[in-house]
């Protein structure tokens, strides 16, 4: 297949340009009501006023905090379950039934629960994203131990290594590669829980600051913050991906 | 490992669920675990079976599967007619796909309060949410699964002189079904949670609303109940689906 | 009894046809003229043309310069009356569908109604020797079957002519003996015209009624030799024939002079 010079494509432009160019000409020309449209002026406006205020940063620094917690706090007990488990075929098995039950529960329906047992506030959230992103870490890891090449845990049985240096000198690097792809996954997930439980109950983060928008009629603030949360998403996943193949390269 | 083998370690599985499920059941009785947190599973099971017969909960359940269905249904003939549009055509490729690219990493439930804004707090927002998450999954697989055909198959349907119709039902769209199909497992993932998170925040018939409630006045065993319906719904859906799938993917091998 | 080439009145013909694919010149200046009931088989080095000959026939490509006709109109696009066997018979396949819903896509193609389709393609499926199979999926024949479908799906459009590229070269050397013998009974039977692409100078000597030889960057027909060989062909008999070894070597001669003047270069 012969390289062609990668040429940057136009068309895909003319949507999104057209479209902001259009809500921008109605805003002005009409008086459609404001209360829950804005142009697209009105919309950076808004973005660069809260920026500049400090409150983005504040709703976005809790809603990090937050998921980042609950994204670590999720990984390790993925990591301490998926690497047992996925190590040995009979505890797999043996686990199989009460960790399949908790796995349908949609981690939205563990709101309520969570708020329940802490309140409104930042271990509720961070609860709700851990027991989110602990399901997909769990599967990730489970599958990347199983395909480990089995001449390497030979290689682990010859020296006689015990367990824990089993696990510390042969199978974590080897997994590594696919843990940071299952990373990079979990925290879009972290992500989404977090914004969404803000947006349903607790009052922190820039989930809750769009919901205020949206109830105080500021529909150019509601839709500043809400183009932020996917910029913000967007650039951590972009950072990861460089990361990523970074270290790993072709391994990745 | 042998049937037999895997036969007795599940039912060891088994035997430990029911195990934890007693060991929590002793803790609750001896004040160890508050019942507040965490009642004792015969008051869950109570609560749960009371719900279903006299009470609400299967009406709220039935619910909450109905707000699921329809969202997704929007979803499936939105995503899967205009991917197939999308897909099939390079011209409509290069004009959308950008755009597509740029919203899909949007967090559907951050749509929650624009449809608020615009819809109020209403069943055709929800609706409107459910399918809103729903299709991104869906319209992105049919996308793909049209546009990396086979291009075996493509001559094939040029050479046997296959009508633009014929050729898109008969081999078009069973080559994108995988991805179809792949595509609608993760949007029936997504329209439990966001019907459920639609109901909490309307406060319209669902379980996302009798557990909110539940919690709100404390009653814990009725908030597990609701919780455990939402897992068993969770559950049977993709039962059913992968039996669908299974079905429609037969020629695999 | 040796089939001469007939002369007027070709099934299909290629005239000054020249094609350039992606700023390359493929083929240069080609002029072919397949007679009715003919088997004229291509042979030349990988990467010489000789598929893209192929699709240029079927209408699947256009030619940059000169004309493809059939039946002496010009070919702007494939017809029913062609039929392609690709080399990639498990690709060509529908693996969703079962060897006898394969073999009715080419019968739904030029609408056959359903009520005649079912027998029709049971007599297809025993004239390739599938006839126990109709209910297998693609996955679950062997190489050589696959291959058989492809040829029965072929024959369902009733062509005058069979367009083949390389279509045994994925299988064992028995199964591509015992799918080359069947492949000249099926072209003495229905009197299509065959034109057969391979890179493997026996089979080309074996089925064709002439040899053409295509060579060079782009390609051109650089020499063309007429079969007289007694037919029915033998795997064993036509084989041993000293005509065919000298064929052969006249052949392998053509292939290395090019070969070697790519080299000079």
């Amino acid at each position: 297949m012969e390289r062609r010079p990668v040429h940057f494509n136009w068309r895909g432009l003319v949507l999104p340009v057209g479209f902001l160019l259009g809500v921008e000409l109605i805003a002005t020309t009409t008086s459609i009501e404001r209360d829950a449209f804005a142009p697209p002026s009105a919309i950076l406006s808004a973005a660069a006023g809260t920026l500049a205020s400090g409150a983005a940063l504040k709703a976005t620094a809790e809603t990090l905090i937050t998921a980042g917690s609950g994204l670590l706090l999720g990984l390790l007990l993925g990591l301490l379950l998926g690497i047992p488990l996925g190590l040995d075929r009979r505890a797999d098995l043996l686990m199989m039934v009460p960790l399949e039950s908790l796995r349908p529960v949609p981690p939205v329906a563990l709101i309520p629960l969570s708020l329940l047992i802490f309140g409104f506030g930042y271990r509720m959230e961070i609860a709700v994203v851990a027991f989110a992103v602990v399901g997909p870490i769990f599967l990730f890891t489970r599958s990347a131990i199983r395909g480990i090449e089995p001449q390497l845990m030979e290689v682990a049985h010859a020296l006689g290594l015990g367990f824990v240096a089993r696990v510390t000198k042969i199978v974590l690097p080897a997994i590594l590669p696919r843990i940071c792809v299952a990373f990079r996954v979990a925290l879009g997930i972290a992500l989404v829980v977090a914004v969404t439980v803000e947006i349903t109950a607790n009052p922190l983060g820039l989930g809750y600051a769009m919901t205020i928008a949206q109830q105080s009629l500021q529909p150019d603030l509601m839709f500043a913050l809400l183009l932020w949360i996917g910029l913000t998403g967007w650039s951590l996943n972009a950072l990861l991906l460089a990361a990523e193949s970074r270290l790993f390269g072709a391994a990745a | 490992m042998s049937r037999q083998e895997r036969l007795l370690w599940w039912l060891a599985s088994v035997a430990l669920a029911v195990l934890l499920v007693m060991m929590v059941a002793k803790l609750s009785e001896l004040r160890l675990l508050s019942p507040i947190f965490l009642p004792p599973p015969q008051r869950i099971w109570a609560a749960l079976t009371k719900g279903l017969t006299t009470g609400n909960l299967a009406t709220m359940s039935l619910a909450t599967i109905r707000h699921m269905v329809v969202g997704l249904a929007i979803a499936a003939c939105l995503g899967i007619g205009l991917g197939a549009m999308i897909g099939t055509s390079a011209k409509a490729r290069a004009y959308l796909l950008p755009t597509l690219e740029i919203l899909r990493p949007f967090p559907s439930s951050a749509i929650i309060p624009v449809t608020i804004a615009y819809f109020g707090l209403t069943e055709t927002m929800m609706l409107a949410v459910i399918a809103f998450g729903s299709l991104w999954p869906i319209l992105m697989g049919t996308i793909h699964g049209f546009a990396m055909i086979e291009p075996r198959l493509a001559d094939v349907s040029r050479a046997l002189g296959l009508s633009r119709r014929s050729a898109l039902m008969k081999i078009a769209l069973p080559h994108a079904m995988p991805d179809i199909l792949g595509g609608m497992r993760i949007g029936l993932t997504m329209a439990l949670v966001l019907a459920t998170v639609g109901e909490m925040l309307t406060g319209r018939n669902g379980l996302g609303q009798t557990i909110l409630l539940a919690a709100r006045s404390f009653r814990t065993a009725d908030l597990y109940a609701g919780i455990i319906l939402l897992g068993v719904i969770g559950f049977a859906s993709m039962l059913i689906f992968d039996r669908v799938e299974r079905r429609l993917l037969h020629w695999r091998s | 009894m040796a089939r001469a080439p007939a002369a007027a009145d070709p099934v299909i013909a290629a005239s000054g046809v020249s094609l350039d694919l992606g700023g390359t010149a493929v083929l240069s200046d080609i002029d072919l003229a397949v007679a009715r009931g003919e088997v004229v088989c291509i042979v030349g080095a990988s990467g010489c043309g000789k598929t893209s000959l192929l699709r240029l026939l079927a209408g699947l490509l256009h030619p940059t310069a000169g004309a493809v006709s059939y039946e002496g109109q010009p070919v702007s696009k494939p017809r029913s009356d062609i039929a392609f066997v690709f080399q990639d018979y498990g690709k060509a396949l529908l693996p969703w569908r079962n060897a006898a819903q394969n073999v009715s896509l080419a019968l739904e193609a030029i609408g056959m109604p359903k009520a005649a389709r079912s027998n029709r393609i049971a007599e297809l499926l025993a004239k390739v020797g599938l006839a126990g199979h109709a209910e297998k999926l693609p996955h679950e024949l062997s190489g050589g079957m696959q291959q058989r479908l492809q040829i029965a799906r072929c024959l369902a459009q009733e062509p005058s002519v069979l367009l083949m590229d390389e279509p045994f070269g994925a299988l064992d050397a028995m199964t591509r003996q015992a799918l080359q013998d069947e492949t000249l009974a099926i072209a003495e039977a229905s009197r299509a015209s065959i034109v057969f692409v391979t890179h493997d100078l026996d089979e080309a000597i074996y089925l064709g009624d002439r040899v053409l030889g295509l060579a060079g960057s782009p390609g051109r027909i650089g020499d063309t030799v007429a079969v007289r060989l007694p037919r029915p062909r033998d795997q064993l008999t036509t084989r041993e024939d000293p005509e065919f070894v000298r064929l052969r070597r006249a052949l392998h001669d053509f292939i290395g002079t090019v070969a070697s003047d790519r080299q000079a270069r």
